[in-house]
């Protein structure tokens, strides 16, 4: 690489220097910030600030909204990761061949996932609404049962995941349709002159070299789910027994109830799993360069 | 095939933009038309019997945006006004700020440059939710809770890494022959990043600067823990709509959201090719 004229160490720092520092900033500190309040008992509303060890994690560990918590957001990365993924590669297969209106098609399926999504939530309530939802009424037009969406303690979790997957099945489809794009037609036409079965392209040809990709989609979705805050604060409210996530449930302890130590050590708890997440995450795309040749 | 392809697309796409139609047909509604318990969405001109498909449609809910619903101070474009304000700014901050870092790594030799963008990128990936409570006491020491500033910083911080890792990839693509080319001129380092790199970068810091507003644009976490009544953005105003005493006023609150969402329906049609670059990170070129 031709380094160029000014070569002093000055100027390169003052390129890269003021994000650098910002960023340690706002990240690095609060990080540790939080790590110390986790081991602390403040509170919101005033007191005495001391040290309690290890108590607010025993309590944590105690507390069997914890638990709750854990596993609704267990569940919920699961489930609309898996839709999302299947619905958007799907998708992607049925996009994949030129047809008109194609431009038109993509762009109106890729809108959601571009709009706000407590908003968007928050609109979806008057569609999934009981009594006056459009979905209820389209479902009663057909002679389907009309289900509370909305109060039953059993749906208000899918009535979330419903959401989520019109919100982000387009990402998926999207980053399919890139890994089917990038397969290089010469595969597909020794394929045939192989007279190979559909199935059988499909599985050998189709979906491993797309397996990357997906990787990185699946990845990404998952980091950001697992944070799923928004929708449960739009649809459900952060304090109900059946969608509440970890980070609704770090808001009901810090905002409501002021347990700033508790809440703390809800975040270091998700910290930990979407850190697991981002890790695995950035080997991924390290791999995934190496393989496309490009330098990092 | 053909016909499997038409079974999948078809119901999809029905179903995908159902809730931006519905949103449009709210917007034109009546409050009682609105909760109907028919289905109404054929639009007419007259008023239309309770039990009709029909319904009589009026701008009427957009007007009323300029009044305050029940129950909340001010009126929708304040709040609008709000989310303006800390979104271009924030976003001109993080992408002048993301397009020098990314040039610095793009074409200097930085030690341990590769831990550093890792590290930038990791950034993205903290939740909200657990830094919440530090950034908050930060900011109630600091007297920046409740204010557009203290949002900025934030909203700059978050989008910062994507305009580093965005630009980066933008800037990588610039042929190096060009700067050289300046140098053998005798521009300066400086003289050749503001009249070649930026010039040709500038697609690159439109597209960044558009996935940047709309994630400020979109933010609801720390603007609704941060925020109580200054710098209240629209996504935190709507949100407390919610439990609206004299119901929810969804005719206003669908007007709201198209005037709110229109912007991005916008950006995403203008930046559609660079659709994938941008929420994956710069990492998947397309």
């Amino acid at each position: 690489m031709h380094q160029g004229p000014d070569r002093s160490p000055l100027l390169k720092w003052g390129f890269v220097g003021p994000a650098l520092v910002l960023l340690t900033a706002l990240n690095v500190f609060p990080l540790l910030f939080n790590i110390y309040l986790s081991f602390t008992n403040t509170d919101l509303s005033g007191g005495v600030v001391e040290g309690v060890g290890m108590a607010n994690y025993t309590r944590l560990l105690t507390e069997s909204r914890y638990v709750d918590a854990i596993t609704t957001t267990a569940l919920f990365v699961a489930c609309s990761v898996m839709a999302e993924l299947v619905l958007g590669f799907v998708l992607a297969l049925a996009l994949r061949d030129r047809m008109p209106g194609k431009p038109l098609v993509l762009t109106v399926l890729l809108i959601p996932m571009m709009l706000c999504p407590v908003v968007m939530s928050l609109f979806w309530n008057l569609i999934l609404n009981g009594q006056y939802g459009a979905l209820n009424q389209l479902l009663a037009a057909v002679g389907l049962p009309e289900p509370a969406w909305l109060t039953d303690d059993d749906l208000k979790l899918t009535s979330i995941l419903m959401v989520d997957i019109w919100m982000w099945t387009p990402f998926m489809m999207l980053i399919s349709l890139a890994g089917l794009n990038a397969i290089p037609k010469h595969i597909y036409e020794a394929a045939e002159i192989d007279r190979a079965s559909r199935w059988r392209v499909f599985r050998t040809i189709t979906l491993p070299l797309c397996a990357p990709l997906l990787g990185l989609a699946v990845l990404l979705r998952a980091t950001d789910a697992l944070k799923q805050f928004d929708l449960v604060m739009a649809i459900t409210g952060p304090n109900d027994m059946t969608t509440q996530t970890l980070s609704a449930r770090l808001y009901q302890v810090v905002f409501r109830d002021y347990k700033v130590g508790l809440g703390a050590a809800y975040g270091v708890v998700i910290l930990v799993a979407v850190i697991l997440g981002a890790t695995i995450f950035v080997r991924h795309i390290e791999r995934i360069k190496r393989q496309q040749g490009a330098q990092l | 095939m053909k016909f499997l392809r038409v079974l999948v697309l078809v119901p999809y796409f029905l179903l995908a933009s159902f809730p931006l139609f519905w949103l449009g047909l709210t917007s034109l509604k009546s409050y009682e038309d609105s909760i109907s318990n028919t289905v109404k969405f054929v639009p007419s001109a007259e008023a239309a019997a309770p039990n009709s498909v029909r319904f009589q449609a009026s701008f009427e809910a957009y007007r009323s945006l300029a009044q305050p619903v029940a129950g909340t101070p001010n009126n929708f474009y304040q709040y609008l006004g709000n989310s303006v304000i800390v979104g271009v700014v924030s976003t001109l901050l993080a992408v002048v700020l993301g397009t020098l870092c990314a040039y610095g790594f793009s074409r200097f030799r930085i030690p341990g440059s590769k831990d550093w963008l890792f590290f930038i990128l990791s950034t993205r990936f903290l939740p909200p939710l657990g830094v919440v409570v530090p950034v908050l006491m930060m900011y109630r020491s600091m007297r920046l809770e409740n204010t557009h500033l203290g949002l900025v910083v934030l909203y700059t911080g978050f989008n910062l890494s994507l305009a580093v890792w965005l630009m980066k990839g933008f800037i990588d693509d610039i042929p190096r022959a060009f700067e050289e080319a300046a140098w053998m001129d005798g521009y300066s380092r400086l003289q050749t990043f503001w009249r070649v790199v930026l010039p040709e970068a500038a697609t690159g810091m439109a597209v960044t600067a558009v996935f940047c507003l709309i994630a400020a644009w979109n933010e609801y976490g720390f603007a609704m823990t941060l925020n109580n009544y200054e710098a209240t953005t629209v996504p935190v105003y709507f949100a407390g709509l919610q439990g609206n005493i004299k119901g929810v006023p969804w005719p206003q609150i669908g007007a709201g959201m198209v005037v709110f969402v229109a912007p991005i329906v916008l950006f995403t049609v203008l930046v559609r090719r660079h659709l994938l670059r941008g929420v994956t990170f710069g990492t998947v070129k397309g």
